[in-house]
């Protein structure tokens, strides 16, 4: 285990590499052409210091910006205690240094993410949407799976990548504009003036590097992302022992057509299963953030054997056909029989749609921390937690009730 | 602004002036008659000056404007969104309304309103 984790760090760290020169190149061409004798060398001084800047950023609060962005908010065992409870089982199963923050999404799309420094700094985001879905053991598998980014250190390089493409994307933004509205106001005077073809050919590779600078990232980016998405399906099995789990879990996901409004290009792959849907795409397409999940509940009920790695490599290779290692050769060797045991998943929480969707619309109020007043006349007041007063009398018996301030 | 819920129905509703919020497409929720919901919903009638009170749209806090609805029989001046996020129905007014238009007795969202604010006999609670 320890050697897969060694493997991910490797790629981190070539990732990190490769965007660190991409940055770089991006700032050396945007200086060159904004001013052709010193520029270059200045570009790279800027790119620098905001890849520096960026850095630290995302090292000290890099999962808060995350977070923040995807509208995750921080949750009580009070919220949800089934989900502190599932939480907390897997990170005694996985051995966790610490127990992950616990956020929730308020958003009826299904899906969920892991963020964080490193094990002992992480969170696990999930949607009210998913909660309101699953069962305890589809749930489990989901949470399992989170665990398994953490685990795997795949958190770190994920908000690293992403904090990088996001860099990126902006610089190349910046200049893309800023050449689109300076030519504009009349930019012909400057590049008639000085510099001649040499400059130009400058010109135009900056303008080709900064639109293709963001695609090269994002593929980067994307290609380990989603291979990381079939190894922590394989770690979470580990986990639970119960492929089925997160099998269920992911049809149900699948089959979901509510959109994440809060999901953008750059966090995408942060989640389990990929937020942004589009129409008539590829799902294989290189540009996909994750591997299709079909394959990946295809694989997972392909496990009849046991629950370790070679069980799941051997589904993999089943479904795909292919001999490729997906897991890596040290994972392999642990030939410790893992059992599958027992499970629930695809049974329960079929309720009603209305009370399913009333549970749902509870627990997004709930994680807005909204009071809730049972009037014993049968009346639900649920108050919003800015309200101003310091009573609510109940419109349908008279009754006063005091509110939480 | 509250929110009620009884046997599964939620309203938005104001503690305070007894008012009541219904969000874009919750009226044509709320009147079951097909023929009833084209007519309602086709005599929207924007009112250009009022003495009325403009109301801020509790979703966007932008000023409201005075519709008048249901202007055949007795008209109701309720408060609609510019952008349309939704309705205002001062106390009352959502009552009357749907009392007014041919729902009949049956219309259980009539007695769901009755039961939650006591709109018949106005003894019990505040609601009346």
């Amino acid at each position: 285990m320890w050697e897969l984790i060694q493997a991910n760090k490797r790629k981190s760290f070539f990732l990190f590499i490769g965007m660190t020169i991409l940055l770089l190149l991006l700032g050396y061409f945007i200086g060159s052409a904004v001013n052709p004798y010193s520029g270059g060398i200045t570009g790279i001084v800027i790119a620098l210091i905001i890849l520096f800047i960026l850095n630290m950023i995302s090292h000290f609060s890099g999962s808060k910006i995350l977070l923040a962005v995807s509208n995750a908010k921080e949750v009580t065992k009070k919220v949800h205690p089934q989900l502190f409870n599932v939480v907390e089982e897997m990170r005694i199963a996985s051995n966790l240094p610490a127990m992950p923050k616990i956020y929730i999404i308020n958003s009826p799309a299904p899906n969920a993410f892991a963020t964080g420094r490193n094990p002992k700094n992480s969170a696990i985001a999930v949607t009210a949407g998913l909660l309101s879905m699953l069962n305890r053991d589809e749930l489990q598998g989901v949470v399992a799976h989170e665990t398994s980014h953490i685990l795997n250190r795949d958190i770190r390089f994920m908000t690293y990548a992403s904090i990088m493409l996001g860099t990126i994307v902006l610089i190349s933004e910046v200049f893309l504009r800023g050449m689109f509205y300076s030519s504009l106001a009349g930019g012909r005077r400057s590049s008639s003036s000085r510099g001649g073809q040499g400059q130009l050919i400058i010109m135009i590779i900056a303008i080709a590097l900064s639109i293709l600078a963001p695609l090269f990232a994002t593929l980067l980016y994307f290609a380990i992302s989603r291979k990381r998405e079939y190894l922590a399906d394989a770690s979470a099995v580990r986990l639970t022992r119960y492929p089925e789990g997160l099998a269920s879990a992911l049809e149900k996901i699948a089959g979901s057509h509510e959109e994440l409004k809060t999901a953008t290009k750059v966090t995408a792959p942060l989640y389990i299963n990929n937020p942004l849907k589009r129409k008539g795409r590829k799902a294989s397409s290189l540009q996909s953030t994750h591997p299709p999940i079909h394959e990946r509940i295809k694989i997972l009920r392909n496990m009849a054997h046991g629950a370790n790695f070679s069980d799941y490599q051997e589904a993999f290779s089943n479904v795909k056909g292919s001999v490729k290692p997906i897991i890596p050769a040290s994972g392999l060797t642990d030939h410790e029989d893992i059992q599958i045991r027992k499970g629930e998943a695809g049974k329960g929480k079929i309720k009603n749609a209305r009370q399913s969707k009333r549970n749902l619309e509870d627990l997004m109020l709930n994680v807005d921390r909204y009071d809730f007043i049972n009037c014993v006349c049968g009346l639900k007041m649920k108050v919003p937690p800015g309200y101003s007063g310091n009573e609510i009398l109940c419109p349908r018996c008279g009754r006063k009730h005091k509110t939480i301030k | 602004m509250i929110i009620l819920e009884l046997h599964q129905v939620e309203i938005d509703y104001c503690p305070d002036c007894k008012g009541i919020w219904l969000d874009t497409g919750e009226l044509e929720l709320l009147i079951e008659d097909e023929t009833e919901k084209k007519r309602l919903l086709n005599s929207f009638k924007k009112q250009e000056h009022t003495k009325e009170k403009l109301y801020r749209c509790p979703v966007c806090n932008k000023k409201m404007d005075k519709v008048l609805l249901d202007d055949e029989g007795d008209p109701v001046m309720i408060d609609k969104c510019k952008k349309s996020h939704g309705l205002w129905f001062d106390k009352n007014e959502l009552y009357l309304l749907l009392d007014k238009s041919n729902a009949g007795k049956d219309n259980k969202v009539l007695n769901l309103l009755n039961d939650m604010f006591n709109y018949e006999t106005g003894t019990k609670g505040e609601g009346a």
